[in-house]
Parts: structure tokens; C-alpha cells; sequence
């Protein structure tokens, strides 16, 4: 039965196969051996880096910012280029939740501050997917006018909450010494990713990002994938929101300035391309770790911020650089 | 009367948006600000958003060829910095000069990260203005620096001869300039080209990347340019000027009428698109309107204009200019002729 196959294609295959497991590698095997390196240097350089305070407190500072990454990457994958309604929908969270919290109690109010970063989530998408707007001036209209609504609607002043309870819980740690920020962080990691790599809505986002008019062809409801991203990532902004305004009992507008450049750079250094259809969850997630590592490292070598700014950006260009110079070389994608 | 002129007329409305726009603002400002169209308001008025217009003169090119420039506020405060830090050493002139040169290295810069890295052009001058505003804080230590002279400043944000100030000055020749730019010269042509299909324009013998490269440095010399008429006005420079200023200055040229994606962009519209910004602002301080309540005005405008312009763009086929509504309605009056013209128009 063997010797009456055809014998060409094996050895063929093979070798495409063999090829094609090479790129694959060097395709994922880049960031995590970047972040051993970084643990390598880190714990050379200090000695108090490589403890478990130190990491853990890695770990809550990367919390906050690794829930927008989660939104942010649906975004990329989609080609839905980049989400900047970030900060004021995680401003609207947090406004939202502290102006609520007298009245409807934290629990509530939290879940009215992430339904209206929602609303703003919808609104992006129904201007990118149905009306077409370009994704950057969309998400900067909105985010200029849902930042002035959360701010009238406070009038334009500091909210201060007084629910210490809900604050001593979520600043708190539990399990065993898990930071409860950490633990809300890793369940919307974990769930966004099954979202991206096992549901239909995954699939559908990668076959958008890669080829919008095949996937148009193919009964993929296209609009509502790329709307479906931003609509994931304003909720997910305002959850964000809602959480830090928790942790902190005080919200002003301007919290969640810087957040959408952040979630971008782990996007990019993590290797998800602005091109759309590349990418999962713990790429990006190894992409955040990257940058909050090296930050770490900085940070413990008193390195002054300036200087730390400087090296993020030449981090973005640099991952960018490297991801065009490898895809161009390869010829993949 | 004709259904079909009716429509167009209703799109022409929409394509000549900008006028529109402006004279509702100026119309609503009219109303609050008792002697807004006094010399002196508008004087000022016109003023205030010198600067951001000096940007979103930049960017309207950089739009045009279908990129994106988000380093503008960070070139701004580091070549105010460099103007103000410098004048001790070498003079007041000479450091103005320079601060203008470091818009252009940082231009430079960003045409490195998208042409020849070929990075897309929002994560580069995402890059670029992190690492920039970054130098600026490295450079002054985060303080900000105070020039030696506070009289000399006073050149661009003085009034000249009662009129406007220098600055004002300054923004409208630029856009004088850039109309010409545009509309009358092959280069100018070439830039519409690039900007809405790169690859024919290569093809057609356009060296499509270096005018790609072109349009960056050009915007970090004119944001270069803000940045040292800043700083001299005030006498100050600081690493934390012009945080929000690009992502306004963006809203005005999309205003204006430019597409983001490229290859239409019109000196005139981004006057239009900066005075509606300037005006909204001047007539809102001037009734104590909350900054959050203009920023939901702002917001507002810009994204019904950006709505209208989708309708508009889908219609692309339709011939809804000027000119061709005066022929059309001229034409009212012979029935064969624009059946006739309508047909033609049909096949295409």
C-alpha cells in the first residue's frame, strides 16, 4: 500500500513543512526570549528586582493598562488601526462610578460606568463599521465628546468616593499573597483570549483584519467584527476606569490620559500588527510585560523618567522596525 | 423644478460644509459676543488659534499624502525650548532659528520612521513624539526655561500697526502660500497624486517617497515654526506646551475637508476649518462656557462634518461643483441639453 503512493510530494512537503515550522518559531519565539533577557539583566543589574514584592508589584502596575490591551488588540486584529477614546472612556468609568457610588452604591455604579464606556464603544463602532469613518478622527471625535459629557456631568471638578470597604477589597490580596487587581486582570486576559482564539467572533476578527473583501464575500458580517472591537474596547476602558476610581476614591478627567499610548506600545512591542489579521492575546500580554519589565529595571536603577520615555519610544519605532524588516525578509504575510 | 439640480444643490451645501459651518459659528458667536466683528475681536480671535493654525497647516499636507503626524505638540514645546534655551549663547535671531531647525530634524526624524523603516505613520509619530517630548523634559530637566529679553516676543503677538498680530500674520501668508502650493504648481499636483494612489504615482513617474518624506519634514517645520512663535510670545519655553494641540489641530484640517485617507486637501478649507475652532472658542470664554461643554461643541462639529463628508464621498460620481451648478441651473432653461448631460454623467 506505502510503495504504491505517489513518492514526490513527501520529501516536498517536508521540506515546506520543515520551513514553514522555522518562520513559526522565529514568528513567536522572539518576545519571550526578549522577556528572559530582560529577567536575566533585571536580576543582574539588581538585586532586589528578582523578588517576589518586586514582580508582584510589576504585575499591579501592568493591571490596569493589560485590561485596555485586551480591547486594544481586537482593534489591531481587526484593522481597525488603534482606539485613542481611551482615555476619556476610562475617564467616564471613573467618573461615573465615584458620582454613583452615594447613590447607587459601588457595585451598581460600576456597572453603570463600564455600560456608558459601552455606549461610547458603540458609538465608535457604528461610525467605524457602518458609516466608515476612519478609525483615528472617529474614536478622537467621541473621545472629545464623551470626555466633556463625563465632565459636565460632574461639573468639571474632582469626585471623591467614600466607599473604603470596596477600596481596602480591591487594593487587598488574597489566595495565598494574589493582589486582587492582578486577579481581575488575568480573568479578563484569560477570557479574552478564549474570546480571540475560540469563538466564532474571534475567527471573524482575524478574517476581517487579514482580508476585509474575502471575508465580505464569505458571509462574514464584517461590520458588526470591527464594530464588535471597539465596542469591547470602550467597555473595557471603562472597566478599567471603574476600577482604578475604586482603588483610588478619587477621578478626575484627566485619568486615563496616556493610557491609549501604552496599550499601543504593548500592542506593537508584543508584535500585533497594525496591518490587522496577526496577533493573539498573550503576545500583546508579553508585549506589556516587556515594556513594564524594562520600566521596572529603570525604575530600580534610578534611571530618571525622561530617560525612560526616550527608551519607550525608541522601543515602539525599534519593534516596528524589526516586525516590516522580518515580515519584508520572510515574504509572509 | 429639477429633483436632480435639488439634490446636487443639497450637496453642494454639504461639500462647501466648511462655508457653512464657519457662518453658523461666526453667526452664533455674532449673537453672544456683543462686537464680536469689531477689528479687535476678530483681531484676537484669529490670534489664538494662530498657532494651533500654523500646525494644522503642517498636517494638512501630511493628511493630504494619506499619513498621519501625532509628534506636532512635542516639536512644539522642544523647538520652543531650543529657541528660548539658546538665546543666551548665540542671540535671540539666530536661536529662533535654530529651534526652527530642530522642527525640521524632528521632521526629518519621522520621514526616516515611515519612509525608510516603513513604519505605519500613526505608531512612528506615536514613537517619535514620545521620545521627542521626552528629550524636551531630558533637556530642561522638567522645568521650564525663561528667555532673557520678554520685549522681544512681543513682535508676534503684538498688533501690527493696530490690525493683527505678527503670528496671525505669519498663519495666513502660510496658508497663502500653501493655496499656491497646491493648486498652481506641479509639486503641489504630484502631492494629490501621492496622496491618493501611491502606487500609480510611482508608476507615473512620481517619486512618490520622497514626497511621503517631503510632507513630514514639512510638517515639523511648521510645528517647529509654532513652537518658537510660542515660546517667544509668552518668553518661555516648556516641556509640557501643545499636550492637546495636534489632536485640535487634526480636528481643524479635517474640518477643513480633508480626508484622512488621503489625496484631497485644500489650503482654504483649513482656514475655514481653524477660524470655526478659533471662533468657538473665543465666543465660548467669552460666556463663561466650561472648556468640557466647547470640547462636546468641538466633538459634535467635527463629527457631523466628518458624517457628512462619508454621504458626500459616496455620491463621488455626481459633479457638484461650482461651476458645473451654475451651468446646470443655466441649463434649466434648455431641458434637452441637461437631459442630455445626465445621461453622459449616468455612464460614468
Amino acid at each position: 500500500m506505502t510503495e504504491a503512493m505517489p513518492p514526490v510530494p513527501v520529501p516536498v512537503a517536508s521540506r515546506v513543512l520543515a520551513q514553514s515550522g522555522l518562520t513559526r518559531v522565529r514568528g513567536w519565539i522572539g518576545l519571550p526570549a526578549g522577556v528572559v533577557l530582560v529577567l536575566i539583566v533585571g536580576s543582574i543589574l539588581s538585586d532586589k528586582f528578582l523578588s517576589v514584592s518586586n514582580l508582584t508589584n510589576v504585575l499591579i502596575s501592568m493591571s490596569i493598562v493589560g485590561l485596555i490591551v485586551v480591547g486594544m488588540t481586537f482593534v489591531f486584529i481587526s484593522r481597525g488601526l488603534a482606539d485613542l477614546s481611551v482615555p476619556a472612556t476610562v475617564g467616564l468609568g471613573g467618573i461615573l462610578v465615584l458620582g454613583l457610588q452615594p447613590s447607587l452604591g459601588s457595585l451598581v455604579a460600576g456597572i453603570v460606568g463600564v455600560l456608558a464606556a459601552a455606549v461610547a464603544g458603540f458609538i465608535n463602532g457604528g461610525l467605524i463599521g457602518w458609516a466608515r469613518v476612519n478609525p483615528v478622527i472617529a474614536t478622537l471625535a467621541v473621545g472629545t465628546i464623551v470626555l466633556g459629557v463625563a465632565q459636565a456631568f460632574v461639573g468639571g471638578v474632582i469626585v471623591y468616593g467614600t466607599d473604603t470597604a470596596t477600596q481596602d477589597f480591591i487594593n487587598s490580596r488574597i489566595l495565598g499573597g494574589v493582589p486582587v487587581i492582578v486577579l481581575i486582570f488575568l480573568s479578563v486576559a484569560a477570557l479574552g483570549h478564549i474570546l480571540l482564539s475560540r469563538t466564532t467572533i474571534g475567527r471573524y476578527t482575524y478574517a476581517v483584519g487579514s482580508n476585509p473583501a474575502a471575508s465580505e464575500a464569505s458571509a462574514v458580517p464584517v461590520k458588526f467584527t470591527r464594530a464588535f472591537a471597539f465596542l469591547l474596547t470602550g467597555a473595557l476602558g471603562g472597566f478599567a476606569g471603574v476600577i482604578l476610581g475604586l482603588s483610588l476614591q478619587t477621578a478626575r478627567p484627566t485619568l486615563g490620559i496616556g493610557y491609549e499610548f501604552d496599550a499601543i506600545t504593548a500592542v506593537v512591542v508584543g508584535g500585533v500588527s497594525l496591518l490587522g489579521g496577526v496577533g493573539s492575546i498573550p503576545r500583546a500580554m508579553s508585549g506589556l510585560l516587556f515594556v513594564q519589565l524594562l520600566t521596572n529595571i529603570m525604575v530600580l536603577q534610578g534611571v530618571p523618567s525622561p530617560v525612560q520615555g526616550i527608551a519607550k519610544g525608541a522601543m515602539i519605532a525599534g519593534a516596528v522596525a524589526l516586525d516590516v524588516y522580518l515580515r519584508r525578509r520572510g515574504g509572509t504575510q | 423644478m429639477n429633483g436632480a439640480l435639488v439634490t446636487d444643490l443639497g450637496f453642494a451645501l454639504v461639500r462647501y460644509r466648511v462655508l457653512v459651518i464657519l457662518a453658523v459659528t461666526f453667526s452664533v458667536a455674532s449673537i453672544w459676543v456683543p462686537g464680536f466683528f469689531s477689528a479687535g475681536t476678530l483681531s484676537l480671535s484669529l490670534d489664538r488659534a494662530a498657532t494651533m493654525g500654523l500646525l494644522a497647516v503642517g498636517l494638512t499636507v501630511v493628511l493630504l499624502a494619506g499619513q498621519l503626524d501625532l509628534s506636532g505638540g512635542a516639536i512644539l514645546a522642544v523647538a520652543g525650548i531650543t529657541a528660548i534655551g539658546l538665546q543666551e549663547s548665540m542671540g535671540q535671531i539666530p536661536a529662533a532659528f535654530v529651534g526652527v531647525m530642530v522642527g525640521v530634524l524632528a521632521g526629518g526624524l519621522n520621514a526616516f520612521l515611515v519612509v525608510v523603516l516603513r513604519i505605519n505613520s500613526l505608531v512612528a509619530t506615536l514613537a517619535s513624539m514620545l521620545f521627542i517630548r521626552a528629550v524636551g523634559h531630558y533637556i530642561t530637566d522638567s522645568r521650564p526655561v525663561s528667555g532673557i529679553d520678554p520685549f522681544f516676543g512681543l513682535t508676534v503677538s503684538r498688533p501690527i500697526e493696530g490690525t493683527i498680530t505678527g503670528r496671525s500674520l505669519l498663519f495666513l501668508v502660510a496658508i497663502v502660500v500653501l493655496h499656491f502650493w497646491l493648486t498652481r504648481t506641479v509639486s503641489g499636483r504630484n502631492m494629490f497624486a501621492v496622496g491618493s494612489n501611491f502606487v500609480s504615482a510611482t508608476a507615473s513617474g512620481v517619486r512618490s517617497r520622497a514626497y511621503l518624506a517631503g510632507s513630514f519634514v514639512f510638517s515639523g517645520a511648521m510645528a517647529g515654526i509654532a513652537g518658537v512663535i510660542q515660546s517667544l510670545s509668552v518668553n518661555t519655553g516648556s516641556p509640557v506646551f501643545g499636550e492637546s494641540i495636534v489632536l485640535t489641530a487634526i480636528a481643524a484640517v479635517v474640518i477643513g475637508g480633508t480626508r484622512l485617507e488621503g489625496g484631497r486637501a485644500s489650503a482654504g478649507g483649513t482656514l475655514g476649518g481653524v477660524l470655526t475652532l478659533g471662533a468657538l472658542t473665543t465666543a465660548m470664554e467669552f460666556q463663561n462656557i466650561p472648556a468640557y461643554i466647547q470640547q462636546i461643541a468641538a466633538g459634535l462639529i467635527l463629527l457631523l462634518l466628518i458624517l457628512l463628508d462619508q454621504l458626500v464621498s459616496r455620491r463621488n460620481s455626481r459633479d457638484v461643483g461650482l461651476r458645473s451648478l451654475v451651468r446646470r441651473m443655466k441649463a434649466l432653461s434648455r431641458p434637452h441639453q441637461e437631459k442630455e448631460r445626465k445621461h453622459i454623467s449616468h455612464e460614468n
